[in-house]
């Protein structure tokens, strides 16, 4: 009942949740995700939002939504499940990069240095859950025509937009062209640029069901934290022992 | 090695060179931009020839392990070739796999931050080891001649003098102590190189999320892979540059033997796998057997690569011509294999789903390799050729006794 009742959003309950925790012990933070399978609506928002917090480029996607139809016409039902890095507890991603480009931080967060990263893609190959892409350097604005009488041409459009990078894990990268991350694995990490001012990932924010929760898992006042005790909760590929910190509510 | 014969392959290789430039202007100037690789296939072309070169050092390795480690005499003779091929094959292998690199700016980091939890830091290591000890052994076993062609009265005195570090003499203690110096890296390398075929092996063995490679035969079968390919090559150049007969017959039976024991312990990979009954096992077989790329399996890896060899065995066990033909032909059709071992494995979806959502070319698993990923190819085989032809050429690579040397 108290349920469909209008009461607290629960992004607000999140971000007191989150500025609690950043006010205590960083170290006893261990950042989590718990995304309700049958409150996703497979909108694609969060795939988008995060697209566009991060600019990524042609190629590269941190949040996908798998869709799946189960049964036949007319007991038809469709499934979709968002797969951003599920910043596994034991992740095989970290143990392969040969010059420790890619490790996990004291909050659990698997995160990429882009400044050592060589791009031997071996992290990609690795990942059980395909979440990582590589920054092949592609431009949305490549087949844009120049700049013709008042229209806005390729170089403008790309200049205003694409060009400008984000500010992804918290640092001023120079303008899109050679440098990283083109040329690096990429993938989700958590919007650590947005927690660490007490705002919560894009993903949480623009998913339109309410779906996605985030908060660290180890304050048992969190809403997290209430969520990981539903019966409902699994994990991908739980038999491979990657322990993700991304929980599925069935 | 004939005039006629070096005139050729040095145009063909000079040739595939200007091709290649092309293909190596892009990968310098784009990077991996216009490379036909995506996220979900990370790997391409340029990781199969590193596969395929990998291969090619393996029999030049054991000739040169037999000849100055267990001191089989009669391999004497062909012991600086073999040590002369490692070198080229690592130094293609090098090329490719710097290319295939992101950042090729930040190999540094190896020194700087190295992970030794992970087999390409080991792959590295083991890499340039090899390299090192090769590029020494090469120099000591042909130190002598060098020194004596810098004193002798022929054209390019200075440049062997350069290669001789300036030295005017060579004594007996010299000679022993070159000797020595010889036998001591081919010591080391052995332990190396075991370790390197190996290290190369299990780099894809580890991964448990690639149930082809995920299994202890891949190491197994990667050294075997590799004596295959790189004995076939061996000795197809030793009977092609040394004309010695007897050898290429030893060393063809030994072939032979390889290439039944490699199609068995394929067939029995394929065997288990299909058994398995394990979908991800299944496509990933389906895609080497009846996927878009079957043809390289079944015409250029089993017919021409395996089936015609293997006839040429048969009937012409000790006939050379025949050994040195069937060896090439498992030589050059071996990329496929490395394709079929590659490619596949990663050419499949690992979430179900994830081909129907967010498509872009790079997050396919169909891979083609692009023009340019051919002419980067073209450019480094080109680039090994010319080395090896023109090592063969203006170094004594070849012992005197077999008619190589004079031709400075
Ligand atoms: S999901 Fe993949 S990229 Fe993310 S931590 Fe796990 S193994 Fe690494
Ligand atoms: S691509 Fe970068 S992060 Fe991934 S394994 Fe290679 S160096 Fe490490």
């Amino acid at each position: 009942m108290a349920r469909i009742l209008p009461g607290e959003d629960l992004l607000i309950r999140m971000q007191r949740d989150l500025k609690r925790s950043l006010a205590a012990d960083m170290s006893s933070i261990k950042w989590s995700m718990i995304i309700d399978q049958a409150k996703c609506a497979g909108c694609h928002a969060c795939t988008i939002g995060c697209v566009s917090e991060n600019k990524l480029p042609p190629g590269v996607v941190y949040r996908p939504v798998i869709e799946e139809e189960v049964g036949t016409y007319p007991n038809v039902r469709r499934r979709f499940l968002p797969r951003p890095c599920m910043h596994c507890q034991n992740p095989p991603c970290t143990k392969v990069c040969p010059v420790q480009a890619t490790y996990q931080n004291q909050q659990g967060v698997v995160v990429v240095d882009y400044t050592r990263c060589i791009g031997c893609r071996y992290c990609l190959v690795a990942c059980p859950y395909s979440a990582r892409t590589s920054d092949f350097g592609e431009w949305y604005t490549t087949d844009t025509p120049d700049a013709e009488g008042k229209m806005v041409g390729r170089a403008k459009a790309s200049e205003s937009y694409e060009a400008i990078p984000a500010t992804e894990y918290g640092k001023q990268w120079p303008k899109r062209g050679h440098g990283s991350p083109v040329g690096n694995a990429r993938k989700c990490h958590f919007c650590l640029h947005r927690v660490a001012v007490g705002m919560l990932p894009a993903c949480v924010t623009t998913c339109v069901g309410r779906a996605t929760f985030f908060g660290n898992r180890n304050d048992s006042q969190s809403l997290i934290s209430e969520l990981l005790g539903s019966p409902r909760v699994h994990r991908l590929k739980e038999e491979l022992g990657t322990k993700p910190s991304v929980y599925y509510l069935q | 090695m004939k005039s006629k014969y070096f005139n050729i392959l040095a145009v063909i290789a000079v040739l595939g060179l200007i091709i290649g430039c092309f293909g190596m202007a892009d990968r310098l100037m784009y990077g991996h931009l216009h490379a036909g690789y995506g996220s979900y296939v990370p790997w391409g072309l340029w990781v199969v020839f590193y596969l395929f070169f990998v291969g090619l050092t393996a029999g030049a390795f054991l000739i040169t392990i037999m000849t100055y480690v267990f001191g089989v005499t009669r391999l004497k003779n062909v012991g600086t070739l073999s040590a002369f091929t490692v070198l080229v094959a690592l130094m293609c292998e090098l090329i490719f796999v710097s290319l295939d690199l992101g950042h090729f700016g930040r190999i540094y980091r190896f020194l700087i931050t190295p992970n030794f939890s992970s087999l390409m830091t080991w792959f590295v290591i083991f890499t340039n080891l090899m390299l090192i000890i090769y590029l020494l052994e090469c120099f000591f076993l042909i130190r002598e001649k060098l020194v004596l062609w810098s004193t002798e009265n022929r054209s390019g005195k200075a440049f062997y003098r350069l290669l001789a570090l300036g030295k005017t003499e060579y004594t007996a203690s010299d000679r022993e102590s070159d000797n020595r110096i010889v036998r001591l890296l081919s010591i080391i390398s052995l332990p190396a190189g075991l370790l390197f075929y190996g290290t190369n092996g299990a780099f894809f063995a580890i991964l448990q999320n690639r149930p082809i490679w995920n299994s202890a035969m891949t190491p197994l079968l990667f050294i075997l892979a590799a004596l295959l390919s790189g004995g076939a090559l061996i000795t197809f150049l030793i009977a092609v540059f040394h004309s010695d007969d007897e050898i290429t017959r030893i060393l063809g039976r030994a072939v032979f033997f390889i290439l039944v024991v490699f199609l068995l312990m394929e067939f029995i990979q394929f065997f288990v796998g299909y058994k398995t009954g394990m979908t991800s096992i299944l496509t990933s077989l389906d895609l080497i057997v009846t996927g878009p790329y079957a043809w390289t399996f079944w015409l250029v890896h089993l017919l021409i690569g395996s089936l015609i060899p293997l006839i040429l065995f048969i009937t012409g066990i000790n006939n050379p011509k025949a050994i040195a033909w069937a060896c090439l032909l498992i030589v050059v059709t071996f990329v496929s294999v490395r394709f079929n071992f590659l490619i596949p494995d990663l050419a499949v979806y690992k979430l179900e789903g994830l081909e129907q959502t967010f498509s872009h070319p790079r997050l396919r698993t169909h891979y083609t390799p692009s023009v340019n990923e051919w002419l980067v190819s073209v450019w480094i085989v080109s680039l090994g050729v010319l080395v090896f032809i023109s090592g063969i050429r203006w170094l004594p690579i070849l012992s005197s006794e077999k008619g190589g040397v004079n031709h400075v």
